[in-house]
Order: structure tokens, then sequence, then C-alpha cells
């Protein structure tokens, strides 16, 4: 009685999001520390300075203006693909279709890039740029509606259906790499993104372009729609509880729809961002090998970022300094890549428990209530 | 539960505050420490395979004498500064070749060495930026065609920064030098063994497996190609006999790290009746070597063929008696002679910095392997731990075995193709003579679309 009472009284006090803000943000720092721990232990034992690294690794990728540049070219296109992964998990989807939609993005670009350069001059320029994102944002849709058709329509796992469609975007995208919008003097990349129409970089000779803005904003904009809008709360009202939620009135079918559609887009500006932004060959290379792996972890950061979108902003910049590290760690610290690896794997492992645990939690809990519904 | 989550705020924030204590405490500490601390743990890497380096064969001849004074004139940049691309060390040809000049050259000419591994391709340009601000690199050295873009847009942000880039064209800087080499003559003389080989043995085919579709690679191509159809030439002059010509099947598995690919395009050639196949795809080409060291066991054989031809080291002693010889592109050389010529540069010994480096056959750039190089290459497997030291005679032996079963004749008359190409690129098979190869580089996709059409590839 007198817990629930101060339980009562602590709440007036501070406003809930607050607490709970601060509740996962405690949480992260300390799996971030043990993660820390158990890296810094790993190197010591195999004969590498820790403290040096680490020191690096954060010195470098945050503290130190060019590499803090880095770390949020890099942070751009996870935040994104993260929003795709939360998106899903909150309509109770486990979307991992993000690195397909990103591929299907980056063609759209190229493709418009290929158009900008033989055919329509007029899009070197603004124009091209936005054509870029739109037609990048088109084709990624087409292969969020696919999966989505399938769940709502066939019952298909979105597990099942995105794995296959990744592969299927990533020979798609190879094929036109290879056939169609090949650069003639270097097979090994797509024709470039025109100069005019490409993204302007936000600081000089860096690599910081304005993805990182578009990535934000979505972000804010996803957030608004979740918690702002009545279909954020039918989105998130059918992932509580589809079935409470059509006995509301919601159609959930709709509900899973929208945020198949919405992580679409969010993949789509990723990968149509990437082939925009990222210098020096704003094309997509050999075995996508500059795009490979993008939408995967944005499933990292949506578990760090607790699947909100405010949390995905910062987990993104944390994952993204942790990719960008790797080259501080082995340019100061002498820490050979492999071991800089494991050493964020084990981090990136650790920073996800908490996540995973609460999702864990929420789906037997979810099972749980549905079976009770059926009985009832 | 929500005392106890009270009890986690508290501890988390008295955990930050820990952690920033510390931090700061390190960060007022520790200051210009960066680099002192980094030096043990990179000699120490760099040490073993060092010491094998110096018994490698230097055909360059590089004259090591300039050491100490090279080193001074270079004051504040004192390292010598590696960037592989995404294939990446370990791959026992290509990376492996550079890290072997690269370490050989700071150790002689007493520098550290600092070696940057990219994970993708978004990661060349702050790789190399991040070097080029450090400041401290006599040189930086770019392993790879594909950073041709990077080292281009560096080169011009840091004008007194020097680089070296290993297969990439880029003529017009004064502070990057390009080390190109003359892959089409390495290949077109594992090519006539290959062609004359297979013929040997009466096969039908030949085969190439290659990494990423670039033009460095279409070098390789072009050089093989020629060289199997004026291997059967002197395999017909020779034995006096009219043989069906070979078919050549070539596969592009798009990535130099991946072995699984090397494998899986191997074993679809020897499916289709090749028995030699060359490895042009960097760690994809380990996945090579077990293919057909597969094949051939499963016909009860303990020795080729089939056989594989091994590519940038001398890697006939990965797979004993299956790989018939290497197509050495002497990477090491090439990045030796950039580090030295850098020193040079600082010290005032050459004017000029930048351009076109190119090594061939004439300079010892690139040739096919012979029995003595295998023992300075078994000596570095050994120090990579990749193979124990008792059993060096035993693959020695095993290589030996399998070179003699195959007739002198054949080995002489690679040899001699070997020694005559290197002044005489007139000779010509299928109308094309191996000067006109060499007026089409650098090839590209419709060149070479022209070339396989010519020497009916495919």
């Amino acid at each position: 009685m007198a817990q629930a009472e101060r339980l009562e009284v602590s709440r007036t006090r501070l406003p809930e999001w607050l607490v709970e803000g601060l509740l996962r943000l405690g949480e992260s720092v300390i799996a971030l520390l043990v993660g820390l721990l158990v890296g810094a232990i790993i190197m010591y034992l195999s004969g590498y300075d820790a403290v040096e690294a680490y020191k690096s690794l954060f010195g470098m990728s945050l503290f130190d203006s060019y590499g803090l540049t880095g770390t949020l070219s890099f942070t751009a296109p996870i935040m994104l693909t993260g929003i795709t992964f939360a998106v899903g998990v909150r309509a109770g989807l486990f979307n991992i279709g993000a690195e397909g939609q990103l591929y299907m993005g980056a063609l759209g670009a190229v493709l418009v890039a290929w158009l900008a350069t033989y055919k329509i001059r007029l899009l070197d320029s603004v124009l091209g740029t936005l054509f870029a994102y739109t037609i990048g944002v088109v084709l990624a849709l087409v292969w969020a509606y696919i999966a989505g058709i399938l769940k709502v329509k066939r019952g298909v796992h979105e597990v099942v259906s995105t794995i296959m469609l990744n592969w299927i975007a990533f020979w798609i995208v190879e094929y036109f790499r290879v056939y169609v919008v090949y650069n003639p003097e270097d097979p090994s990349k797509t024709i470039s993104v025109p100069t005019h129409a490409r993204l302007p970089l936000l600081v000089p000779d860096t690599e910081l372009s304005a993805t990182i803005i578009v990535s934000i904003l979505f972000s804010l904009f996803v957030y608004y729609l979740l918690w702002y809008t009545v279909t954020g709360y039918e989105l998130r009202a059918a992932g509580l509880n589809p079935l409470a939620a059509r006995y509301a009135g919601i159609k959930t079918e709709k509900a899973i729809m929208i945020s198949f559609l919405v992580g679409g887009i969010a993949s789509g500006l990723a990968g149509a961002g990437e082939v925009l932004g990222r210098p020096p060959h704003y094309a997509i290379t050999t075995g996508l090998s500059n795009l490979y792996g993008l939408g995967f972890d944005g499933i990292t950061v949506a578990l760090i970022g607790a699947n909100h979108p405010i949390g995905i902003i910062f987990a993104a910049i944390l994952v993204g300094a942790l990719k960008s590290g790797a080259r501080y760690m082995q340019i100061y610290a002498g820490v050979p890549l492999e071991m800089v690896r494991v050493v964020e794997g084990v981090i990136i492992v650790a920073l996800a428990v908490p996540g995973t645990l609460r999702m864990l939690r929420e789906y037997l809990r979810r099972r749980r209530e549905l079976a009770e519904l059926q009985k009832g | 539960m929500y005392v106890m989550n009270k009890t986690a705020i508290i501890s988390a924030i008295i955990l930050i505050i820990i952690i920033a204590g510390v931090a700061v405490y390190y960060a007022s500490k520790g200051g210009g420490k960066t680099t002192t601390t980094s030096t043990p743990s990179v000699s120490a890497t760099a040490s073993p395979t060092a010491t094998g380096a110096t018994s490698t064969p230097q055909t360059s001849s590089p004259a090591s004498t300039t050491a100490p004074a090279t080193t001074t004139a270079a004051g504040e940049r004192n390292e010598v500064c590696v960037v592989y691309d995404i294939g990446g060390r370990g791959d026992l040809s290509f990376n492996d070749m550079a890290y072997l000049g690269a370490s050989k050259a700071a150790k002689d000419f007493g520098l550290k060495l600092k070696e940057v591994q990219s994970t993708s391709e978004s990661d060349y340009l702050p790789n190399l930026r991040t070097l080029a601000k450090s400041k401290k690199c006599a040189v930086i050295v770019a392993v790879g065609f594909l950073m041709t873009d990077a080292v281009k847009k560096v080169a011009d942000e840091y004008p007194d920064q020097l680089f070296a880039i290993i297969d990439g064209y880029i003529p017009d800087k004064p502070n990057v030098l390009s080390v190109l080499f003359k892959e089409h003559e390495g290949s077109a003389i594992v090519g006539a063994l290959a062609g004359m080989v297979a013929h040997h043995y009466k096969c039908k085919a030949v085969g190439v497996v290659l990494g990423m579709e670039i033009p460095v690679l279409y070098k390789f191509e072009a050089g093989y190609y020629w060289g199997i159809r004026y291997g059967e030439k002197i395999y017909e002059q020779h034995t006096g006999e009219k043989v069906q010509p070979l078919r050549i099947l070539y596969t592009y598995t798009g990535a130099f790290n991946d072995p699984a690919r090397g494998k899986t395009a191997t074993e679809a050639q020897l499916a289709n009746g090749a028995c030699i196949v060359y490895n042009v795809a960097g760690a994809t080409g380990l996945g090579i070597f077990e293919a057909v060291e597969e094949a051939a066991k499963k016909q009860g054989r303990d020795m080729g063929p089939p056989f594989a031809i091994g590519v940038d080291s001398d890697q006939d002693w990965i797979k004993p008696g299956f790989i018939i010889a290497s197509m050495m592109k002497r990477v090491d050389v090439g990045v030796y002679t950039a580090v030295k010529r850098a020193l040079d540069y600082y010290a005032g010994k050459v004017t000029k910095y930048g351009g076109i480096l190119e090594l061939g056959l004439a300079e010892g750039g690139v040739g096919m392997s012979r029995l003595e190089d295998l023992e300075t290459f078994l000596e570095i497997g050994v120090q990579a731990g990749k193979i124990k030291p008792e059993q060096k005679q035993e693959i020695y032996e095993k290589v030996k075995k399998m070179r003699e079963q195959i007739p002198q004749w054949i080995w002489d008359e690679a040899y001699k193709l070997q020694d005559t190409l290197k002044t005489n690129k007139d000779l010509e098979v299928y109308g094309v003579k191996f000067s006109d190869i060499e007026k089409m580089i650098p090839l590209d996709s419709k060149e070479i679309a022209k070339l396989r059409e010519i020497f009916k590839v495919g």
C-alpha cells in the first residue's frame, strides 16, 4: 500500500516519459559499460592496450571534428533502417526487409543518375536529387508492399518473405549494375550521380552530406506519426494486441500495411541517400559492397533505441561511432580490424540485450494474452 | 518494481560519473601518448614476416644503404601507412604481398608500419583522410584499384602528403605514384603453360576464375587467353600433331574475399571439362584450390590433374601437387619501391615523385614461379603459421615431383617464352601480336569482349 502511494507521488513529480526515458538511458549505459568491460578484457587477453583503444575509438569518433562528421555520415543510413525495423515492431511485426528495400532505394537513385547522364540533362540539378529520392522511395515501397500484401492477404510470415525479397533485390540490383547502369570506364561500379544532383556536403572535405538531416527529420516525422496521429495510435494498438484493436474497430490489416509502407519509405530514403550523398563514388559498387549490411545494422539500432524514434536517433549515433571508430582503433591503437570487430560485436550484443529481453517479454505477453482471450 | 528501477537509475548515474572521471583522468594524462603506445604492438606483428622478407629475392635490387639519411630527411613523417581494400590481409596473395613489401621497407628504412583495413567501400575516404591528417606518414600506400577515386580526392586535399596506389592509374598528380604491373605478360606465360599441359593430359578445356570486374583483371584475362593459344601453337609445333583448340571458360565471382564462391565457380568449370583453373581472385582463390584438390582426390589421385594456377605470390605450397605454378605479381617490390622513392624524394635524391611506375617481366615485377622461389615463400608460410616447419621438406618434394611429372620440354618452352617476351613482343597468334594487346591497355569492357571473341573464349 505504502509503495503504491510512493509510486503515485513520484509519478506526479516527474513526467512519465522522462522517467521512462531515463530508465532506458540507464539501462543502455549499464549495458554499454558491461560491453566495454568485456571488450577490454578480450583486448587485454589478446595483448592490446584496451585503454588506448577505447580512447581512440570514442575520442576520435565523437570528440574530433573530422571524426564526428565521419560518425554522422555512417549514422544517417542506419538511423533510417532502424526506423524501418522499429515501425514494424510497433505494429507487431519482425520486418527485416530494410536491407532489400535499401538496395532498391539505391537502385532508384542510380537509375535517375543514368537518366541524368545520358537522356535528360535537366536532371543534373536539385530536380534530379528530388527525383532520385522519389524513384528510390517508390521502388523501396514496391518492395515493402509485396511483403505487406503477402502478410495481410496470405499470412506469409514477414521474416520469410522479407529475407527472400532481400536476396531478390540484391540480384536485381547486381543485374542492373552489371548490364544496365554500369560505368563504362570502370565496371566495378554503376554510373555516378552527376555533380549538381548530388546532395551537398555539410562540411567541405568530409563525407558528411545532407543525408543526416533527411534521416533526423524523417525520424521526427515517424515519432509524430506514431504518437500524435490516429494512424499511429491504430498502428501501435494493432501491435500491442491485434484482437483488442480489432474489437475496438481498428483495421489491423491496414495498420500492418501502413507499418510496412512507412518502413519502406525509410529504407528507400536510406538507400537513395547513400548513393546521392556518399563521396567519392556517388554510385553502387561491385557486390553492393557499399550498401551491404546497412539494413541489418538497423535492427541493432532499433533494439538499442528501444524501438522509439527518438531513442533510435541516439542509438544510431552510437552505432555509427562504433562503425567509424574501427579505423581509429586500427590507426591509433594498432588493434587489427578483426579484433576491433570482435570488441564492437561484444559491445553491440551487450547493448542489444535489454531491448531484446523487452521485446521477448512483450512477445510472450502478447501470446499469453491472445491465448487467454481466445480461450475466453 | 519501481523502486528497483530507481536504484538502477541512481547506479547508472554513479557509473556515468565514474567513467567521466576516468576519461578525464586519462585525457589529461595521455596527451600525445597515442603513437608511442601503438609502437610495440605494430612492430610485434611486423617483425616475424619482415625477417622472412629479408630472404626474398628483390629483383629490383633496392639499395638499403641510404636508410639513415632518408629517415632524418622525412622528419616527423616516420611511418609507412598502408590502407588495404575490402579484400584484406590473409589472402596469401595480393594483400599479403603488399604487407610483405611494406614491412620490409619499414624495417630497412627504420620506419613504423601502420596498417588500416577497410570494411566497405565507404571506408576508403575516411581511412585515407585520417592518415593524411595525422601528418605522420612518409607515404600512404593504397593497396588496390578500388581506391583510385578516393586517392585522387585526398591527394588534392593534402598536397604535402605523398601517396602510392597499387594497380590504380593516376598519372598526373605530383604527389601520387601509380604502381602498375604488366599482368598480361605474366598471365601469358602461365597461359602458355596451361595450354601445353592441358593438351599433354588430353583435356578439352581450361578455365580462369576472377574476382571483381575491374580493368586490372582484363589485363590478366587478355594475357592468359593469348598465352593459351600461343601454348597450343608451341604444342603443335613440338609434337607435330594437330590438336583441337581448347575450350576456355571464365567466371567473375564478384568478390576477392569469398572462398566459397571461388569453390562453386571452379566446380562448375571442372564439371565442364576444365583441367586447369587460373586463380585471379585473391582470397576467393583459396576456394579454387580446394575445389581442384577435391576433384583430384575424388578420382583417387593425390596430385593433379586437375590443376590450379596460383596468383600474385608463389602459391604453389598452399595445396602442394595441385597448383602447377603461380603467376607472381611482385606487389611487395612495388610497395617497397614506392616507399624508397618517397624517402629519396624527401632526401632530395630525386626531384620528382609522382607518375607511373610500371613493373613487368623485364623489371622482375611479374613472372612465373620457379622451384627456387618456393623456398622463400615456404618460409613466409611457416611464419604466417600456415605450415609447420617440419612439413617444408615434404611440400618441396611434392611440388618437385609434380613438376617432374610434366615433360621437361613444356617447362623449357614456358620459361623460354618468359625470356622472349621481355624483348620481343611481336609474337603472334590468332592474328594478334602480343604488342597489340599491350597497345589496348587500359582495356575497357568492350575491348575485352572483342578479345574474348578473337580467342574464341566462352
